[in-house]
């Protein structure tokens, strides 16, 4: 049996004009990251977890930017819905920052990613269910689109496969801390915007 | 096996309400459960529904109030036993994630009852019916890639494969072809009837499950996909429905549900992993021994028989969830260009099929072709998972 690769959310074929089903189907990439941090060792889990650690941060960023100023706009309620949506997501960047400089080879790592990834999945279910329904509800054709461009732009940012010739964990520590990446992705969002 | 169920007392009816804190269970981890524990929720889970449904039948066709009181004391208890089994699926889970569970059920549980049961007209029942609904996995799991990013791998574990079955377009059959001829309640063997139950219970849930949640998705192939599925569940409920005698009275059906519970409560304690699990089986099944006891005493006292004239004298081998890999992959290679006339089987598309198909398809490829055709669109490929080699049938493997 060969090993079937699922192309991360933007670089499928998928027409991409539709927010929601891109974010749901990034939802689908952290989830397939944790699994391969779960299943890993060594270096390779170390290198998988700086992938996921981009990821997430990445596509939390993306949504603040792009997301949930749409919903505060346009949705009732639409305040409440992202201040509940926040909450969550900040129990999952401190969950996040406590593994971030962790040895993925310390014993204690995993317990706490497990916990890290029920975090992760409650707040992903909750943003589809309360959240992304209200979007698709809202949005017109070309404003699911529009929304999906800035998504889009933020997603280069964090491959969840290794880059070639960013194989090994060191090379890609070499991208420097989340927080640098964080302020990448929302230059990239805002440029896609037509923000800046 | 020794336990007959007929011989044991369970925990009185009185003590067996439970308060909202014992209720209140909770769900099983999706990403890190045994995949059969999550086959054997859905499986009791459709027969604690059939328990429900079946006493409010009986209850509305019953003049005597008393034995409405009977009925609806021990339903209210089955009732909660539903509640805590299907409350162990967990929140997190999507539709589509839960969807193809229920595909993995109606695989595994469907083929083993295939392999298991001894009356030939049945199982060829059985062996016809799996082969759709292993279709019916495939098509699901690329929708679910298509949608959510991931392989339906994550969640059957490289215990069940999924390549294409029967294909499901052409699963629609005129509905008069989907009526089987029943078994003889007083020729058959006790376990048959335990098996024509299981699999109509479990079918019934999942033609319930499919038309009630395909609505709720907002993707156009989702819905569709659901739709079509759904539509092939309602054949399957009439094909499995119509295998049980009719003649069967209504006490004797409800002795024989009750038994099936006590039964499958028992295999699947015999076989769980998940020791908190298991202890729920446990608990259901002493439940379960005092249900069946009422049932009897309702039987012989309304029926003026002996529910041992009915039963089996011991509970048979423990049903188990288990791989049928080897089996399926037999299937494949010799039945999977059947269809049904009238009560039994052919290879021809006779008329009345291939008027239902011109009638159905409206001359336009159906959702679970579509689904394919958007898929490979998405990846340039299709997912299927075949841990034993490539596909028995050379017409069906990947192109």
């Amino acid at each position: 049996m060969t090993e079937l690769h699922t192309p991360q959310a933007g670089d499928d074929a998928a027409p991409d004009n539709d927010v929601v089903g891109l974010l749901m189907r990034q939802h689908g990439d952290v989830r397939n990251l944790f699994d391969e941090v779960e299943t890993s060792e060594g270096d390779a889990r170390q290198e998988a977890f700086r992938r996921l650690v981009r990821l997430l941060s990445v596509h939390e960023t993306a949504k603040e930017e792009v997301v949930h100023p749409y919903v505060r706009r346009n949705v009732v309620g639409g305040d409440g819905i992202v201040e509940d949506r926040l909450a969550e997501a900040r129990s999952a960047k401190e969950a996040l920052s406590a593994l971030d400089d962790m040895d993925t080879n310390d014993p204690k790592f995993l317990s706490q990613l497990l916990a890290l990834r029920a975090d992760v999945q409650e707040h992903a279910r909750a943003e589809e269910r309360y959240e992304f329904t209200h979007i698709r509800r809202s949005a017109d054709t070309a404003g699911l689109a529009s929304l999906a461009k800035g998504i889009k732009a933020a997603e280069a940012m964090a491959p969840t496969r290794p880059h070639p010739g960013v194989e090994s964990a060191k090379a890609n520590m070499a991208l420097g801390p989340v927080a640098a990446l964080v302020d990448r992705t929302r230059d990239a969002v805002r440029k896609a915007a037509g923000r800046d | 096996m020794t336990f007959n169920p007929l011989e044991q007392r369970g925990i009185p009816l009185d003590r067996q309400l439970r308060n909202w804190r014992e209720l209140n269970v909770a769900p099983i981890d999706p990403d890190h459960c045994d995949p059969y524990t999550r086959c054997r929720i859905i499986t009791m889970n459709g027969i604690e529904v059939e328990a429900i449904m079946f006493s409010h039948h009986m209850a509305r066709r019953s003049p005597d109030v008393e034995v409405k009181r009977q009925l609806a004391g021990t339903r209210y208890i089955e009732a909660q036993q539903q509640r805590v089994v299907n409350w162990l699926l967990p929140g997190v889970s999507s539709v589509l994630e839960t969807t193809i569970a229920y595909e993995q059920v109606a695989v595994d549980l469907t083929a083993w009852v295939a392999r298991m049961e001894p009356d030939p007209y049945l199982k060829q029942a059985y062996q016809f019916g799996v082969l759709e609904d292993f279709d019916h996995l495939y098509r699901y799991a690329n929708l679910y890639e298509m949608i959510e990013h991931r392989k339906a791998d994550a969640i059957v574990d490289g215990l069940t494969e999924v390549m294409p079955g029967r294909p499901t377009k052409y699963h629609h059959r005129n509905p008069v072809d989907n009526v089987r001829d029943p078994y003889d309640k007083d020729e058959v063997n006790p376990l048959s009837k335990l098996h024509a139950l299981t699999i109509t219970s479990t079918e019934q849930q999942t033609m319930n499950f499919y038309m009630n949640t395909g609505p709720t998705y907002m993707e156009p192939i989702a819905r569709q996909l659901y739709q079509e599925i759904g539509l092939i569940e309602e054949e399957h409920v009439t094909h499995y429905e119509s295998l049980v005698d009719p003649g069967e009275t209504w006490w004797e059906q409800l002795v024989n549900h009750e038994y099936n519970e006590c039964y499958l409560y028992h295999s699947f304690m015999e076989q769980e992993s998940d020791p908190r699990i298991k202890a729920i089986w446990e608990l259901h099944l002493n439940m379960e021994l005092e249900h069946l006891h009422i049932a009897c005493d309702l039987m012989r006292r309304h029926d003026g028989r002996d529910p041992e004239s009915v039963l089996a004298p011991q509970l048979p081998d423990v049903l188990t969830f288990e791989p049928n890999k080897a089996y399926l992959r037999e299937l494949l290679d010799t039945q999977i260009d059947l269809t049904t006339l009238g009560a039994g089987y052919v290879r021809e598309a006779h008329e009345r099929f291939e008027k239902m198909q011109e009638d159905i398809h409206g001359g336009e490829e159906p959702p679970s072709e579509r689904v394919m055709t958007q898929h490979d669109e998405m990846f340039g490929r299709e997912y299927r998972l075949s841990t034993e080699g490539e596909h028995p049938d050379p017409a069906l493997r990947e192109k």
